[in-house]
């Protein structure tokens, strides 16, 4: 990249970049006013206990097809399996962290 | 998720390696074969991966484009007067496989399988490692 290609870039960047700033204060702004539909943390964790689910219904029919033989290529289906295998340990690590806090909460002295 | 765009790259690269593979065992089985009953020789096959370029290959979603040409190989003319398929001169015509090449590119393919295997193995201990931020303090 060229530096005229950069000064033919740079209005515009300019442009974008002085536009947004006042959007971001607005809303800092009427943050306590109008709340906007905000997902409750619950909605969030059942959400991502869903997704979790699905990536490990989908590695398991991913091994019954590797069991039958029916396997087009074996590094995609070790592949989604890391990934379902992944995503589970970041579940977990949620729920970690999630009851240490509760725990954290219910040792407090009254 | 950001890393399973890690994933497939290095998968991307693993079916083209494979495509290698297979390319080559395709190749070496023909090694030894004359024409069959319609007159046509095997023609040796040749992988040619062209780069995939721009924001595709960053989010995981193009990987090299992979295509299996014909090499414009002539065919190797061994001198068998006996053989039910020589011509007048006595020769037989069998694929032009170079077998050493095909051995060659099966050692690279393999190195090269390895190589996206090592970084998928990298990208995962990555992930798993970051997991482990703030873990029993």
């Amino acid at each position: 990249m060229s530096t005229e290609a950069i000064a033919a870039v740079a209005p515009a960047a300019l442009q974008n970049l002085s536009a947004p700033l006042p959007v971001p204060l607005e809303l800092g702004a009427s943050a306590g006013a109008a709340s906007s539909p905000s997902t409750g943390f619950s909605d969030l964790v059942t959400q991502g206990l869903q997704q979790v689910n699905q990536q490990l219904l989908g590695s398991q029919t991913d091994l019954q097809q590797l069991a039958v033989g029916n396997v087009q290529n074996l590094h995609q289906i070790m592949i989604r399996l890391e990934e379902s295998k992944l995503s589970f340990q970041l579940m977990m690590q949620v729920r970690n962290r999630l009851l240490e806090s509760y725990q954290d909460v219910m040792k407090m002295q009254l | 998720m950001d890393y399973s765009k890690a994933f497939a790259i290095s998968a991307s690269g693993m079916t083209l390696e494979r495509t290698r593979v297979e390319v080559a065992s395709l190749n070496l089985a023909n090694a030894n074969t004359v024409a069959g009953s319609d007159g046509k020789l095997y023609q040796p096959l040749r992988v040619v991966a062209r780069t995939a370029f721009g924001d595709a290959v960053t989010q995981g979603l193009a990987g090299p484009a992979v295509m299996v040409e014909p090499t414009l190989q002539s065919p190797r003319m061994v001198y068998e007067p006996g053989h039910p398929m020589a011509n007048a001169r006595g020769f037989v015509a069998y694929a032009g496989v170079d077998s050493a090449t095909e051995m060659v590119t099966l050692m690279g393919a393999m190195r090269a399988y390895e190589a996206n295997v090592a970084a998928m193995n990298t990208s995962r201990n990555m992930a798993l490692k970051a997991l482990e931020i703030g873990a029993n303090a």
